[in-house]
């Protein structure tokens, strides 16, 4: 206590009302101790105290604060008017509040228990102890009914996987800033509340609707997410072109964002993904270096921004970094005294290792001065690894400016290397840890007390802890301090409607950001930028660091340009053009297990399924725990009737994770490939139950009900498919396929022509309408189909087997004979092969060649599974049944066995 | 009076096995037991559409009814209780395909309940019922197989209905016992097309999109 009362003392002489006030600890203790400096300068004491309300919510009614505030603002009209307000607003809070105080030990016992509450709320969260974070937030939330608490709560409910809760908790109550509302629609579309997620959003039915401006404007940053899951909302209730827009305007607030691009990609919208992943919005704040006088304060107030952003930890130590780093004369006194190891927390601490070795091998970089190598800036790992980052590495474009850099940052280096180096060194790691939890974006923490709560015993005596916003350097403060108060008109409004809720500590920041950024947008990318940044100030110049934040963001950009041409490809059913896309990524990026993912979809698509399985299994190896894709994976593995490794990974997904929809189409592929049918209904059936929204889930019922023969079940099925996702051209194709058995060809041929209009490069789709088009009788047509389907994929050998036995039935034989010639060549076991040419041998009256066919194609039926081929074998021997064949094959449009069978019944015997 | 002999066999076993060893020097024609028709079923050519059906019996004993005669298990079955023929009734909901029927029969565990003596009608009711099928059996062990193949035609037959009468037990039992019945449809090639079966994967795998 001593040591602090003389560092206040000693702060005071030194005339940084900042620092004081980051000292004081609590709000209630250091008014007094800052009432006597500001009697000194009244002029600045009123800005300063006039910003206490907005600062130190709940905390600004205290009779303390009222009291300094009445004495400094003696003769302002203005200022009485405000106190007057504020005295008003104290007193009905405090008769609200009364009873609750009273409880309470202290009379602001309120405040001093919520700030550190909330600590170690959010730092339960973030170390998943969602149980003691509900517990505290609800106890909080008891305590202060505040709207701040009761976010705070709704954010513990919806963390630990409890949507309902949240949902129900802040339905319950009004919620009228962004961030609440943000929460509820999304816990309405997580219920499937769709209507109601909207109404959240963009008002109700009766009220006037709010336009994407609107909610661009109201919801600030979050607002791409916001959009984003509006636009989810309007593709679920059907209003696709609606959903596309909110998509793109979220795309073009926020290009880091993947999944409005893949559902624009979904949705059949052509997005260039070369427009979608740039950074245009960004160039106002970042490519344009701000000034030097102003750069400073800019600096750090962004820096500060991203501090706010985070978890309580990385907050401290982004604080004191800040101080570091801003202010140079006090770091080169006081660092030895700041190192705090208690402080860095065990998984920030982990990388100080790596980044160490970074800054090392980056200052060896520097050294050796490659301009053109490219230095990393994501870590170690990423530079010492033989592998080229795609986006760790900055890739150095041979600028004006650039050796100057080089030399300014190894100098910089070098003069950091002096004694206190290690740890300013390893204090830039922190701006990892920043990367890595960005998870937390909007959880503003009150610091002060937060430090002294993780940290009482080290903090209370030693001076380093300081609120962020008056962290900057102390000439800093007054310029922030006047600005307040020239923009307090202008922005007065946005404040008290935006902000109200937000911790007060952020205030001046939002401030010089909004000053610095006009538009939300670029807040927007700012920060996401901030996130991404490593912070480089300690050791490059300040005008630098916006370029390096652009190449790096850039880099970024580039690798999700690539990223984005193969998916869209892949989503149109360019699977070669997506494959050649994928697999030139970089290795890093390459064997990860989403890109052999969708190499393997493509390849699947093509029906190249010895590919797809090749990769597939790779996936398996790589990341045995990736669910997404391992359907697709289970249907090669039913397509290519290997059952063993279909059972396996069914066996090891279901045990794995018995709540997501792949899991349970893989066990029913399984049963399916076991011919157990009403088990795999079963299982497509859960598949369903775990998730209504997965489409493949419904096509692949259906077609367990087309084996079942239940063909009005397995319509609604394939139709319901359709329902939830109309680009799904299995579902299409499986109705074709019901119409074809049917045979109502023409129904056929149009649903297939529509599954082929989705996937047009489809050689089994095209094959399937030439056989449609056959028994339409328009065999020219079929057969310039089947030519199309072979010109796609000349290894598809049902296509030569249709166009041979089309060739057949128009009595073609030496084409059809030619054909079957090649198609041997492609599948040498195929018994139907052989069955086709003996019959065509048997047309030309080869009767031995045809017998020879016959024979082959019995030896090659292992399982004697068709009797057709023994019966037409059984003919042979029966010369007078020639003539009648031969008429009706010529009848029958497609060759068809059962005129033969009726024919032949003398020798028949029973099957079995 | 059965139910006592039946009571008798099990406390006696060694009067069984003499008793065993005469039938069998009696009639050596013994009945020989099919196929798993599991193993069929997973030949893909069959399918078991017993569950589509609506199934009545003529008479049972309490927890030996429908549910024993179709759960798949060998150890439980359906009892009859009441006179002779005893009926089992299988009605579709539309007509259906029907290739053949499997009967489980058992005479080491069934003795004199095991039938002997069976009748296949099918039909569209009650009341149109022509026999298609009367087979005799001879203590059968195992899984009996009755194609129901037009014997003209050589195709499986389409039905509304199937009956199965039990006309006659062994050693002139009354009631009856029966521990399992299947009913399997041909399995139509799911890919377009009436050709026969492909046989290699390689030509398999073209054959649908899923």
């Amino acid at each position: 206590m001593a040591l602090r009362s003389a560092y206040l003392d000693f702060l005071y002489s030194a005339k940084s009302p900042e620092r004081v006030v980051g000292v004081g600890g609590d709000t209630t203790s250091f008014f007094p101790a800052l009432y006597p400096f500001y009697q000194q300068r009244r002029s600045s004491c009123f800005g300063f105290f006039r910003s206490c309300p907005l600062m130190f919510g709940p905390a600004r009614y205290s009779p303390a604060v009222l009291g300094i505030l009445r004495s400094c603002s003696a003769g302002n009209g203005r200022c009485v008017q405000i106190f007057g307000r504020s005295e008003e607003r104290a007193e009905r809070e405090k008769r609200e509040t009364a009873d609750r105080k009273r409880r309470t030990e202290c009379g602001s016992g309120m405040t001093v228990l919520q700030e550190p509450v909330q600590a170690a709320v959010w730092q339960a969260l973030n170390h998943y102890a969602y149980l003691d974070a509900v517990f505290l937030a609800e106890r909080l939330y008891a305590e202060v009914r505040s709207e701040e608490a009761l976010y705070l709560l709704a954010t513990c409910y919806y963390r630990s996987g409890k949507p309902y809760k949240a949902y129900r908790l802040l339905k319950a109550h009004s919620c009228s800033t962004p961030q609440v509302r943000f929460l509820l629609a999304k816990c309405c579309v997580e219920l499937s509340k769709l209507a109601e997620g909207e109404q959240v959003l963009i008002g109700g039915v009766l009220n006037k609707q709010k336009s994407q401006d609107d909610i661009i404007t109201e919801f600030g940053d979050s607002a791409s997410f916001t959009l984003s899951l509006l636009g989810h909302i309007y593709c679920k209730t059907d209003r696709v072109t609606k959903g596309a827009e909110c998509f793109q305007r979220s795309l073009t607030l926020n290009p880091f964002l993947w999944s409005p691009f893949q559902n624009l990609c979904h949705l059949g919208e052509k997005p260039d993904p070369d427009q979608v992943f740039r950074l245009s919005s960004l160039q106002n704040l970042s490519i344009v270096p701000p000034p030097q006088s102003v750069s400073p304060a800019q600096n750090p107030s962004h820096r500060l921004d991203t501090a706010l952003m985070e978890t309580p930890q990385d907050t401290l130590e982004l604080n004191r970094l800040n101080l570091e780093s801003s202010n140079g004369k006090l770091t080169s006194d006081l660092s030895v005294s700041y190192i705090d190891s208690s402080l860095i927390s065990p998984e920030t601490g982990s990388l100080l290792a790596n980044t160490v070795s970074m800054a090392s091998a980056g200052s060896l970089l520097a050294k050796q001065n490659k301009p053109k190598s490219g230095r990393s800036l994501l870590g170690g790992p990423a530079a010492l690894s033989p592998l080229t980052p795609s986006f760790g590495i900055l890739p150095l474009e041979p600028s004006p400016g650039d050796p100057t850099y080089l030399q300014n940052y190894s100098a910089t280096m070098e003069t950091q290397s002096t004694a206190p180096s290690k740890k300013s060194v390893s204090r830039i790691s922190q701006s990892k840890s920043v990367f890595s939890q960005s998870g937390n974006s909007r959880d503003v923490l009150p610091i002060p007390f937060n430090q002294s709560q993780t940290s009482a015993p080290h903090t209370s005596g030693s001076p380093q802890v300081l609120s962020p916003s008056m962290s900057g350097p102390p000439n800093v403060q007054p310029r922030r301090s006047s600005r307040l108060f020239t923009s307090a008109s202008s922005t007065a409004k946005e404040n008290s409607k935006k902000l109200k809720m937000k911790f007060p500590t952020k205030i001046p920041n939002r401030k010089t950001k909004c000053k610095s950024a006009k538009t939300s947008n670029s807040s927007n990318l700012n920060e996401s930028l901030d996130i991404l940044r490593l912070d480089p100030g300690l050791s490059l110049p300040d005008t630098k660091i916006p370029q390096y934040q652009r190449a790096v963001a850039d880099s970024v950009m580039a690798l999700l340009r690539e990223l984005g041409r193969g998916y869209q490809a892949l989503c149109s059913y360019n699977c070669r053009e997506a494959i050649n896309i994928l697999t030139s990524l970089p290795p890093q990026h390459y064997n990860t297990g989403w890109v052999l993912t969708h190499i393997g979809r493509a390849y699947f698509e093509l029906a190249e399924y010895t590919q797809a399985e090749r990769l597939f299994s790779e996936v398996r190896r790589i990341e045995s725990y990736r669910v997404e894709g391992m359907e697709i994976y289970s249907t090669t593995l039913w397509h290519l009737q290997k059952d063993v490794a279909l059972s396996a990974l069914s066996k090891d997904l279901t045990d794995m994770d018995k709540n997501c929809p792949e899991a349970w189409c893989v066990a029913g592929n399984c049963f399916s490939l076991q011919r157990e049918h009403d088990i795999a209904i079963k299982f497509f059936q859960r598949a369903i139950q775990v998730d209504p929204g997965f489409a493949y889930a419904y096509t692949l019922l259906g077609h367990e009900f087309v084996l079942t023969e239940e063909l009005d079940r397995a319509l609604a099925c394939f139709r319901n498919a359709i329902r939830v996702n109309n680009r799904h051209y299995n579902a299409w194709y499986g109705l074709g396929m019901i119409y074809y058995k049917q045979e109502k060809f023409n129904l056929a041929e149009i649903h297939f022509k529509k599954a082929l209009s989705i996937n047009p490069q489809s050689s089994v789709l095209l094959c399937h309408i030439g056989v449609v088009q056959h028994a339409l009788k328009k065999s020219d047509a079929a057969l310039e189909t089947l030519n199309r389907a072979i010109g796609i994929d000349p290894k598809n050998p049902l296509c030569k087997f249709h166009r041979a036995s089309i060739l057949f039935a128009n009595d073609k034989y030496k084409a059809a004979l030619q054909e079957l010639e090649e198609l041997k060549q492609i599948v040498p076991k195929e018994s139907l092969v052989y069955f086709l040419i003996g019959k065509v041998y048997k047309k030309l009256g080869q009767t031995h060649l045809a017998l020879m066919n016959f024979s082959w194609a019995m030896d090659l039926d292992p399982k004697g599974a068709n009797n057709q081929i023994k019966e037409a074998i059984d003919k042979r021997y029966l010369p007078e049944d020639e003539a009648a064949e031969v008429d009706d094959s010529q009848d029958s449009s497609i060759m068809t066995d059962a005129d033969d069978t009726q024919l032949h019944t003398a020798e028949s015997d029973d099957v079995l | 009076m059965r139910k006592w002999i039946n009571i008798n066999l099990v406390f006696a076993e060694m009067v069984i096995l003499v008793f065993f060893c005469d039938q069998r020097m009696a009639t050596p024609s013994k009945t020989p037991p099919g196929a798993d028709p599991k193993q069929l079923e997973r030949t893909g050519t069959v399918r078991e559409i017993g569950s589509q059906a609506v199934w009545s019996l003529s008479s049972c004993k309490p927890g030996f009814g429908v549910d024993q005669l179709r759960d798949d298990n060998l150890e439980t079955y359906w009892q009859s209780d009441g006179s002779q023929p005893h009926l089992v009734n299988i009605q579709f909901r539309r007509r259906t395909t029907v290739k053949m029927l499997c009967i489980y029969a058992d005479y080491k565990s069934d003795e004199s309940y095991t039938p002997s003596k069976i009748s296949v009608r099918v039909g569209n009711n009650f009341h149109n019922l022509q026999e298609i099928r009367q087979l005799e059996m001879v203590e059968p062990s195992g899984w009996i197989h009755i194609s129901l193949m037009n014997q003209r035609t050589n195709e499986p037959i389409s039905t509304f209905m199937i009956q199965i009468a039990v006309l006659a037990n062994h050693q002139n039992g009354r009631d009856t016992h029966m521990r399992q019945i299947k009913v399997y449809t041909p399995v139509e090639e799911s890919s377009i097309g009436k050709f026969p079966r492909c046989t290699t994967v390689d030509f398999m795998m073209y054959r649908t999109i899923r």
